[in-house]
């Protein structure tokens, strides 16, 4: 255990769902020598595992790219970045074509005609279909969605792409401002991995803290605590997202029954919940302001026209929080520089959902929008990389550094003594999940759980102990967990105002022009410190309108 | 709970459910060259394995339940 293996490569891409995947493929197309590592299987990675659409905006079907992008900015509450919510949009069919080029199947009706999810309440929007839940039995059904990766893994590896699988990076190497490589852990031999590349691309996902309702325990922001460990700059750790589950298998519910099965929401006193425009019914806060309210459960009224097999009872109860503070899909992100997914510090590329780019912000407003981004992200941070890497020395690596991240990589190895991962992350959890900490959120309680989260990072993740590898994997996650949570919490208690789905109780309207601006974040001197981007103006919406025409959607307490 | 069974009868050996598996769930029994359920707690209930396991021979059932918190770490 623990033998050392030095792995030399120009790009070395971390995470291996659709982002990474693109990445690893567009750089090897620039003939340089690409690996690409990810802490379980390429292809079985992320939240890659579960897509269901796909979205391409293409002229030649009749969409109009302005239509769109104006469409999210409304829905967004002008938080999105325009710039690269055109450049995912514009370049969405390029990368369609290189998935079906690949051998990636989409759904067609039985005239040979591409299926397109088009739901009224997404605007002009539409998206591709990968494969839909049958509805055959609305119980169990599996994801079967995930074989796509399946096909773009084989493209990677007959391109010559080097996979390195089930191993768990745990830092990122740096050497005079520069990052150079990875640290990283099998979690089957315990063999250590250094990595030294020219350049790096960060695509492995957004945070999430293991949440009950959803297949998401992979996401703990390993990138983002990784980035920030090695000072790179943040951004839009409080927008936080929603979705809703079935109550009696909380664990297993949504798939099927909300997806595949039209309906209606209402609360306990029988009332509708109006759907708002630009967001998806289960997307939105207001199951969480239904349980502030006091007005759980909430019932599932399933159409009676609607076919669901095995299905007994119309009227489902739904309990929301089942992504448990997951992030909205590249509304937090490590901060890109520029347009080519490049960051602050010198070699780091960053792709997918570790990518800042803001394409929707404020609120997840579409369907297979974060996977037609994941692939556009990736081409670009692949291609800068693999630019970067072709003009650059091959680095040298800086040993005192590497000695001290080799240590602590192994440490919850060799304590004798302390805190199980298992354990903290139930800790952790039990703080975190309850609706009123990071839905419905008040500076008092966000102070409170700051104070309990610093407690977790100072005193018991520099105790965990691992007793096996597999438990050295859950050992770092937790400790990316924790910082997650710290980012989450003080962005959210910064933002001092409502807006898309951050929503302070204290401060419940919208501040334009204050709050047209994101929030940054990055570590100084030990200290986690965070301070506003403005918007440029030309994004804002039209303030000589009135307040409310600005916002067609009212929160509670405004 | 979660992934409750893998058969013994039917599993070939083949290791795939262990790659399947996004958080490390399976592993291959080394002596009976089987794959066995090594850390249930971890299922988050994805079911690519049930989706992936050529003989059929993995159950996944809807249920997940939370250790009780007793003891301290």
């Amino acid at each position: 255990m623990f033998s050392e293996n030095i792995v030399e490569t120009d790009v070395l891409v971390i995470g291996g769902g659709m982002a990474g995947l693109f990445a690893a493929i567009k750089a090897k197309g620039q003939g340089v020598d690409v690996t690409l590592v990810d802490k379980s299987y390429v292809s079985k990675s992320g939240s890659s595992i579960g897509p269901h659409s796909y979205a391409v905006c293409h002229p030649g079907w009749g969409h109009n790219l302005k239509e769109w992008v104006d469409y999210i900015s409304r829905a967004g509450e002008y938080l999105n970045n325009r710039e690269w919510t055109e450049i995912v949009f514009k370049e969405s069919y390029a990368r369609y074509q290189d998935l079906v080029s690949w051998g990636v199947e989409f759904l067609k009706d039985e005239n040979g005609e591409l299926r397109r999810t088009k739901p009224a309440y997404l605007g002009p929007t539409e998206a591709l279909v990968i494969e839909r839940g049958d509805g055959k039995n609305y119980l169990h059904t599996p994801r079967k969605t995930v074989h796509i990766l399946t096909v773009i893994r084989k493209k990677a590896v007959e391109s010559g792409v080097k996979i390195v699988d089930r191993t768990m990076v745990t830092d990122l190497l740096k050497q005079k401002g520069r990052v150079v490589g990875a640290i990283a852990f099998s979690i089957d031999n315990g063999d250590l991995h250094i990595f030294k590349a020219k350049a790096t691309v960060m695509s492995s996902g957004c945070a999430g803290f293991k949440p009950f309702g959803w297949p998401i325990s992979e996401l703990t922001g390993d990138g983002m605590a990784m980035a920030y460990r090695a000072n790179a700059e943040l951004l839009g750790c409080e927008f936080i997202d929603t979705h809703n589950t079935w109550a009696e298998n909380p664990a297993y519910g949504f798939p099927a029954i909300m997806r595949a099965s039209p309906g209606r929401l209402l609360n306990a006193e029988g009332e509708e919940l109006k759907l708002y425009p630009g967001r998806l019914r289960s997307y939105s806060l207001n199951v969480e302001f239904e349980a502030h309210a006091g007005r759980l459960p909430l019932i599932w009224e399933v159409d009676a026209d609607s076919k669901v097999a095995g299905l007994k009872d119309r009227r489902l109860p739904v309990v929301g929080g089942s992504v448990g503070g997951m992030a909205v899909h590249t509304a937090e992100g490590i901060w890109p520089i520029n347009t080519k997914c490049g960051t602050t510090l010198p070699g780091l590329y960053a792709a997918g959902d570790s990518c800042g780019t803001r394409q929707v912000c404020a609120v997840y407003s579409g369907v297979g929008f974060a996977f037609a981004g994941a692939s556009v992200t990736g081409t670009r941070a692949g291609l800068s990389a693999a630019e970067y890497a072709s003009q650059t020395e091959k680095p040298t690596i800086d040993e005192k550094d590497l000695a001290r991240l080799k240590k602590v990589t192994l440490e919850p190895f060799e304590r004798k003594g302390g805190f199980s991962p298992k354990w903290v992350i139930q800790v952790l959890q039990n703080i975190l999940f309850p609706y009123y900490i990071l839905y419905i959120k008040h500076g008092d309680r966000l102070k409170a759980t700051l104070t309990l989260v610093e407690f977790l990072k100072d005193h018991l993740v520099p105790k965990l102990i691992a007793k096996d590898l597999h438990e050295l994997r859950l050992a770092h996650e937790t400790k990316n967990m924790v910082l997650n949570a710290e980012m989450r919490l003080r962005s959210s208690l910064f933002r001092t105002e409502s807006r898309g789905c951050h929503y302070r109780e204290d401060y419940p309207r919208r501040d334009d022009p204050n709050w047209l601006a994101w929030v940054k974040l990055k570590e100084e001197k030990g200290k986690m410190k965070l301070w506003k981007e403005p918007i440029p103006n030309e994004w804002w919406p039209d303030l000589s309108k009135p307040y409310e025409e600005r916002y067609p959607v009212r929160f509670p307490g405004e | 709970m979660t992934i409750e069974r893998i058969d013994n009868e039917l599993c070939n050996g083949c290791g795939i459910c262990v790659n399947s598996c996004p958080t490390d769930v399976i592993r291959m029994d080394k002596e009976n060259k089987k794959a066995i359920i090594k850390y249930p707690d971890d299922c988050m209930l994805c079911l690519i394995c049930v989706v992936d396991c050529p003989t059929k021979a993995i159950t996944v059932t809807p249920e997940k339940t939370s250790p009780l918190m007793v003891s301290w770490g």
